[in-house]
């Protein structure tokens, strides 16, 4: 899709390897990250997130239903990402289709930790009202309104954004119902429960050019990556998923190193997310 | 259902007369040749338009003028409950043909040929009148794309409740099963481009719809001319003159 | 300015959904005192001497609406806020409400604040929505103090104690409602007041008059979410409550989720729900269905169960319930066991005024002029209700009218107010008001909008009624009219002709009303509502003004008038038709032939075909002129009168003749034939007391204009359904269920009389077979049919499928209203339908949407109910005041056996009432006992016994066991 020559394609790698990228940044330098809280008013939660040129929009609504039979004392999670058309042309129809799902995938893996629920960035069990009878689903979803590279590290924060800026009213159980039954509830129309969303990790992918890895690539650069790791890190700095792209293999040891920058790049991440949370929301109550 | 009450407001506070509060913005997807948002209360839809451009799929090509696409898509989250429909469903392929052929007559199409130009709107939030938003937000993106064209084409709908043409439904008054006609015009040709209407209403009271219709989209046109000058200048003032 | 408003809502199928809408403010929106010069003054409807203005509550519209709609109350300011709520909660008192705000007698002003910039609230966060809302009343208020300046006194008035402090600590005047009216002297609106519940602790010296009662009764009313759950789980049921009108401690919830009746025994059962509530019902275990006896009404203090007499009920739906194990006096049977039930909670209160009296008492002395009363609905549905006046001695021999405000579970009876004083009790006008009131008939006179869409009077047929094309000119034909004596809104006449080839063409023309009537104007409205003309036994209660009714409409004899016909004339290929097979299935309408050379011709080619047969309809609207307004008598004595040969005697006996071969096909087809008891009353001219009564005689002459009748309404409903099949309005008479004839089935086997109810048609040919001993006992038979049945129902053609058009009772597939468009709104709607099926007007809009249509059935529907209803209380009523100096001796036919009597139907009079064999003392002695199975009454010893439709002679007499509450007694002798 990005038509690059060769010497455009030199000047991209030469840049990276010399740690002065086409843009100015260096290798570990973000573009500028703009967070927007409460952008879909009809959702319980929702935030727009702006990473240079790319635009991500998620949001978060919560319906009433039924745990499942495994994990009783859970509710449950969907994400949902899709692409819109208006983002590249290439997506219309069907065309998103597969980045769509390789988002969704990877975004589920970061966040959501392994089947049982375990290292989970989002606490299942909080979103449970009746054990086993009643939980709240949370759908997740995103959309790619503008795409200028490192989709998925967008799609991360502004999740990281949604959840923060999420209230799920508070539900009263009828009192009496027997136990075989499905109980009565009450919707509380004044008070919401506020998600703790502490435990989130942050996405941080760095795309390996030649030797070096850069994070927010964008889509010139990530034309010329040999693959993509992306590390999903929490705030206590334990790793909470990887996902890798890309066709050309890696050095055990390059990954670890890999995580290692990652660790360090997330801390500065997260700190610079949780402060532009904190005046979205700031600006969102006004 | 009182739509209306009888001291003449409407559910949310507006008089039968009034549009709700709009708003555009050029520009928000650059990487788009041209984009724009534009609200209609709580309705909020993105336009972007890419082209003209070489055309992807030769055996569509036109020798004699531009070909015109567009693609109509509602996000997920747009709706107060969760949409799930699969993308391309009928509604959205309606939706998207109602206004390819709206916009396409306004192009001038046949100063392109063998190139193709395509207008992408994304409903982010559908209150009601999405249609007629998308059709305003894509307009806002041809101009801002420098598409060329004969005027701008500018919609907005009203229905019939109460026995009270009410301008620019919202989503409640949309749902009660009225007649919702839906409109789209050349403001400066002073021609109507778009007409639907469902639901039935006799004749007489037809006309008045209509008419109120008109003038919503009038005064969209002139809101929009309004967005449309202050970007030029804003350009003008960036280019460094 | 644009503010989102947004909130949680649960959906039906439990969704939760989050609702956002856009809530925008104004500052356009002004307030309505004329004195104001900041605002638009246009619209302003307080006084501008107003030197107080009051702004309500919710809870004080909601409570005191009888005091608002009272004229000395005015100045008034009413928030939209308070608008809303009152809608959500009391659907009745908004209706009642905006009627007083748009009454431009009235100076109630409607002020938006929830739209106004300064006076919006938000919610605050831990704001309980009725806090918020209270908020925002005084924040309006405090907006109009500030906006009017010193000049006017804003007042709020409330009774919240919460909400008064606060106003009062915002500086607000505030004050509850009964200072306020004390504040304006007026002891009469004192006695409006409902009184305060405890928790208004405003007016703790009211201290409790009945201390010993204070004990709790009746059991709690489960809260709303426990009944939302319960309902959702299957263990609560929900329904309309349906008192038994015979018998207030029987009530029946229709429940959707069993499918069938709940009946509910006794007060303590019902637990303080009223008929027409909306409640939720815990069945009983299921060994409590029967012997109710121990919750039955026996032990129930004092109140008086004893059957009234009445007019014999014409159908299912007048006819008390007649489940075997019938509540008070009935015997317990087994083998038909009804779910019974309990009421839990109520979901939705159906309290109005109800008409009626105090219950007699002393005169209290020296009690500060307070005192408190019981007030008797006239209604037996209704419990008695208990009020507080300041005017007993004016009020204890009146009909009064009585809000109910509140019932709590301490008090056995509600509590209420008084509303208004109707007149004397037992003057025959006040009782005629009372039953106006309680059938919802308006009987106002019509207003100034409503007269001023007639046209210009005197009317006459003018040149340019003539020039319209479709209007045909039939001055020429000999039409006139056949009709009950005395009859002034004749609408419909009719015509009949010898065709020179010895077939007839027979005309039906209805008064041309839609001429005059066009739908959407005031006038048109007005009928829609009143739905049909109400005929009490001394006066008619008219649907159109009278100038329409009497005169302009009315096919009066020697005057053009316009009408809507339908002829029935010789098809242009009628030799065709005849030799085509298909006449039967062509059974409706048209021309009737009865030539003797087609008669033979039919019997040669085809013996089923019947001679009467119609073969094509012509509908045109036309002028006439009517030769004759004949009565029944008169018509009958022409006919009769073998020396008259005139042309109109000549056209009667022809049209009699024609008549009896449709009616004879009609009752092939297996129409039923029923009865039912009519009577009729001469009337003084002068008092308006009755002098005599007796049955309604039915003449041959009134057959026959019914069967005409009939036929034009099968002709119009086909021609209607076949151009708008889904906007038609039809009636439709429901198949009885077997359930609803096992009283007659349960009689027909005692006597040992065999009746297939299998169809109409079966049931008619056992009916014509059930010859008994005497010549009344068939008749008698088909009357106890006829109170089988349903009523026939008005529908619209969309919400049914065709099978369910069927109308049971005549036999006949479609059948509709056309023939009477003065008295019924129906048939006004019909012609609109009819006239638009023919092309020669466009159909009114309002039949394009099909809920309204539908909306306006029910209405004609509830209308039509309660015009018969009223006219058989009016009967009633001058039954009563008949026999108050007439005791008389006659003969009864018993209809139904009870424990301790049974009940006779007396023949003569058309009354229905209970003789009881035992007094009430010895109730339950044990003397009698009922032969369930032959339906018999027995003396324990077996000497006596009284067996169902056995013939007694009776004692009729007006006995007044209280002062002032006459009633009639029917003893054996």
């Amino acid at each position: 899709m990005v038509g690059l020559s060769l010497g455009e394609q030199h000047f991209i790698q030469g840049g990276i390897a010399q740690d002065l990228r086409c843009d100015g940044r260096k290798r570990l330098t973000y573009r500028p990250i703009n967070v927007e809280t409460g952008v879909i008013p009809q959702a319980n939660g929702s935030a727009r997130v702006r990473i240079g040129a790319t635009e991500v929009i998620a949001s978060v609504k919560a319906e009433l239903g039924k745990p499942g039979v495994v994990q009783p004392d859970k509710g449950k999670v969907f994400i949902y990402i899709d692409c819109s058309s208006t983002a590249e042309p290439a997506f219309e129809g069907r065309g998103s289709e597969e980045l769509s799902a390789e988002l969704s995938a990877a975004l589920h893996r970061c966040l959501l930790g392994a089947k049982s629920g375990a290292g989970a960035g989002i606490d299942r069990t909080s979103l449970v009202v009746v054990e086993g009878k009643i939980c709240w689903d949370l759908y997740i979803d995103g959309l790619v309104v503008s795409s200028d590279g490192n989709l998925l590290d967008a799609l991360g924060a502004a999740i990281k954004a949604a959840l923060s800026n999420t209230g799920i009213p508070s539900v009263k159980v009828a009192p009496g119902a027997s136990s075989d039954e499905q109980p009565e509830v009450d919707v509380s129309d004044e008070e919401f429960l506020q998600f703790d969303t502490s435990g989130i990790p942050a996405i941080v992918t760095l795309t390996k050019v030649g030797r070096h890895y850069i994070v927010d690539a964008t889509p010139e650069e990530e034309s010329q990556m040999s693959s993509a790791v992306s590390i999903s890190i929490n705030r206590k700095g334990h790793v909470c998923g990887i996902t890798k792209r890309g066709g050309a293999g890696l050095d055990p040891s390059v990954i670890l190193d890999m995580v290692s920058v990652a660790k360090h790049v997330s801390e500065q991440l997260t700190n610079k997310l949780d402060s532009e949370i904190a005046s979205a929301e700031a600006e969102d109550e006004s | 259902m009182e739509y209306v009450s009888p001291e003449g407001l409407r559910l949310d506070g507006r008089r039968p007369m009034e549009m709700r509060q709009i708003r555009a913005e050029i520009g928000a997807v650059s990487k788009a040749d041209g984009s724009a948002v534009f609200e209609m209360g709580n309705t909020k839809v993105i336009a972007a338009v890419y082209g003209p451009r070489e055309v992807q799929n030769r055996s569509q090509q036109l020798s004699d003028k531009a070909l015109v696409r567009c693609e109509y898509n509602m996000a997920n989250f747009s709706t107060g409950d969760r949409m799930r429909k699969p993308k391309g469903d009928r509604r959205s392929t309606e939706i998207s043909l109602v206004i390819r052929q709206t916009l396409e007559e306004c192009i001038l199409t046949h100063l392109m040929p063998r190139s193709q130009i395509d207008i992408y709107v994304q409903v982010l939030q559908a209150d009601g009148g999405t249609r007629s938003a998308c059709i305003n937000a894509a307009t806002l993106a041809l101009a801002d794309a420098g598409i060329p064209m004969r005027d701008l084409v500018t919609s907005c709908s009203a229905g019939y409740l109460n026995s009270t043409p009410l301008l620019d439904l919202n989503y409640v008054e949309d749902s009660a099963g009225g007649p919702d006609v839906t409109v789209g015009i050349l403001p400066k040709l002073d021609k109507v481009t778009l007409l639907q209407m469902d639901s039935k209403l006799p004749i007489d009271i037809l006309e008045n719809v209509i008419q109120l219709a008109t003038e919503g989209c009038k005064a969209i046109a002139n809101y929009i001319r309004e967005i449309l000058l202050e970007n030029t200048k804003e350009l003008e003032y960036r280019r460094g003159s | 300015m644009l503010h989102n408003k947004s909130f949680v809502k649960k959906t039906k199928g439990g969704k939760v959904m989050k609702q956002v809408r856009e809530h925008y403010l104004r500052d356009d929106i002004y307030c309505g005192a004329p004195s104001c010069t900041v605002c638009d003054s246009s619209g302003a409807r307080l006084s501008s001497s107003a030197s107080t203005i009051l702004v309500v509550d919710t809870n004080v519209v909601l409570n005191q609406i009888d005091l608002l709609e009272n004229s000395a109350i005015d100045d008034v300011v009413v928030l939209s806020i308070v608008l809303e709520e009152v809608k959500n909660k009391n659907m009745s008192v908004y209706n009642r409400l905006r009627a007083i705000c748009s009454n431009s007698n009235r100076k109630f002003f409607v002020f938006s604040n929830e739209y106004h910039r300064d006076t919006y609230v938000k919610e605050m966060s831990g704001e309980t929505k009725n806090d918020r809302n209270d908020r925002a009343i005084r924040v309006a208020t405090q907006w109009y103090q500030k906006h009017l300046g010193g000049a006017v006194k804003v007042l709020l008035v409330t009774n919240d104690k919460e909400n008064k402090r606060k106003a009062s600590e915002e500086g607000i005047c505030a004050e509850t409602v009964e200072s306020y009216v004390k504040s304006l002297d007026r002891p009469d609106l004192l006695d409006l007041l409902v009184r305060p519940s405890s928790e208004d602790a405003e007016m703790a010296d009211v201290e409790d008059h009945r201390p010993s009662k204070r004990k709790v009764i009746y059991s709690e009313h489960k809260p709303m979410s426990e009944i939302t759950s319960g309902l959702h789980r299957g263990i609560y049921h929900q329904g309309k409550l349906r008192v038994n009108r015979y018998n207030p401690f029987e009530a029946y919830v229709g429940s959707e989720s069993i499918g069938d009746e709940i009946i509910i025994y006794g007060r303590s059962n019902m637990n303080r729900a009223f008929d027409g509530d909306i409640v939720a019902v815990e069945l009983l275990p299921e060994d409590q269905w029967q012997g109710e006896k121990s919750l039955s009404i026996v032990g129930e203090e004092d109140e008086d169960e004893d059957e009234d007499v009445h007019l014999a009920p014409n159908s299912a739906d007048d006819a008390p319930r007649t489940t075997p194990q019938q509540g008070s006096t009935g015997v317990i049977n087994a083998g038909s066991s009804r779910p019974s039930g309990r009421i839990v909670g109520i979901i939705k209160r159906n309290w109005h005024s109800y008409c009626g009296s105090l219950e007699p008492m002393p005169m209290p002395g020296g009690s500060r002029g307070v005192a408190y009363a019981l007030f008797v609905s006239k209604d037996r549905r209704f419990p008695k209700i208990r009020i507080q006046t300041r005017q007993l001695e004016n009020l204890l021999d009146k009909r009064i009218m009585v809000s109910v405000d509140s019932w709590d579970r301490q008090s056995r009876y509600p509590s209420g107010h008084y509303v208004r004083t109707i007149g004397d009790i037992g003057d025959r006008d006040t009782e005629s008001e009372v039953v106006l009131i309680e059938n919802d008939i308006n009987s106002r006179p019509f207003s100034a909008q409503v007269l001023a869409c007639l046209p210009p009077l005197p009317w006459s047929v003018s040149s340019e009624d003539l020039s319209i094309p479709f209007r045909q000119d039939l001055r020429h034909l000999r039409v006139f009219s056949v009709d009950p004596p005395g009859c002034k809104d004749i609408d419909d006449a009719l015509h009949c002709y010898a065709l020179p080839n010895g077939n007839f063409e027979v005309g039906v023309h209805i008064a041309d009303v839609t001429n005059f009537v066009f739908p959407g104007t005031p006038l048109d409205d007005e009928a829609s509502q009143r739905g049909t003309s109400v005929y009490l036994v001394e006066r008619r209660i008219d649907m159109l003004p009278k100038p329409l009714t009497e005169d302009v409409c009315s096919l009066r004899s020697d005057v053009e008038r316009l009408a809507f016909s339908v002829i029935w004339v010789p098809s242009a290929d009628y030799w065709e038709f005849i030799f085509s097979k298909k006449i039967s299935t062509l059974a409706f309408c048209i021309w009737v032939h009865t030539h003797r050379f087609a008669l033979a011709l039919f019997m040669y080619v085809q013996e089923m075909t019947p001679e009467a047969d119609i073969i094509s309809t012509r509908y045109t609207k036309s002028v006439i002129k009517s030769a004759a307004a004949l009565s029944y008598v008169e018509a009958q004595a022409r006919m009769d009168d073998s020396r008259l040969m005139d042309p109109v005697t000549t056209d009667l006996r022809n049209m009699n003749s024609l008549a009896k071969k449709m009616r004879l096909r009609r009752i092939e087809r297996g129409a039923l034939t029923l009865a039912s008891a009519e009577v009729k009353f001469q009337i003084d001219t002068e008092t308006h007391d009755p002098l005599d009564i007796g049955m309604y005689q039915i003449r041959e002459a009134n057959q026959m204009v019914e069967e005409f009748m009939l036929a034009a309404n099968v002709s119009v409903a086909q021609q209607i359904l076949k151009s708008f099949p889904l906007c038609s309005l039809l009636r439709r008479h429901p198949t009885p269920t077997k359930e609803m004839l096992e009283p007659l089935l349960r009689v027909s086997a005692a006597i040992g009389l065999n009746l297939d109810v299998s169809s109409s048609k079966a049931l008619a040919d056992s009916l014509d077979l059930a010859v008994g001993g005497d010549p009344y006992f068939n008749k008698l038979i088909r009357i106890l049919a006829t109170r089988c049945m349903s009523q026939a129902v008005y529908f619209c053609s969309g919400d049914l499928s065709p099978p369910e058009y069927h109308h049971y009772g005549l036999a006949t597939p479609l059948y509709t209203h056309f023939t009477s468009p003065i008295r019924r709104y129906a048939d006004v709607i019909v012609h609109r339908l009819l006239a638009a099926s023919i092309g020669i007007s466009k159909l009114p809009s309002v039949f394009q949407d099909r809920l309204q249509l539908t909306s306006i059935a029910d209405n004609l529907n509830y209308r039509h109910r309660n015009a018969q209803m009223a006219g058989r209380a009016s009967v009633e009523l001058h039954t009563l005041i008949y026999f108050r100096k007439r005791p008389t001796d006659t003969e009864a036919r018993i209809v139904k056996i009870r424990s301790n009597g049974f009940f006779v139907f007396v023949p003569k009079y058309g009354i229905e009432g209970p003789v009881y064999l035992t007094t009430r003392a010895e109730k339950g002695s044990g003397e009698w006992y009922v032969d369930e199975q032959e339906q018999k009454i027995k003396k324990m010893d077996g000497s006596f016994s009284y067996s169902i439709l056995q013939t007694v002679q009776i004692h009729m007499e007006v006995v007044e066991p209280q002062p002032n509450r006459p009633k009639l007694q029917l003893t054996l002798i």
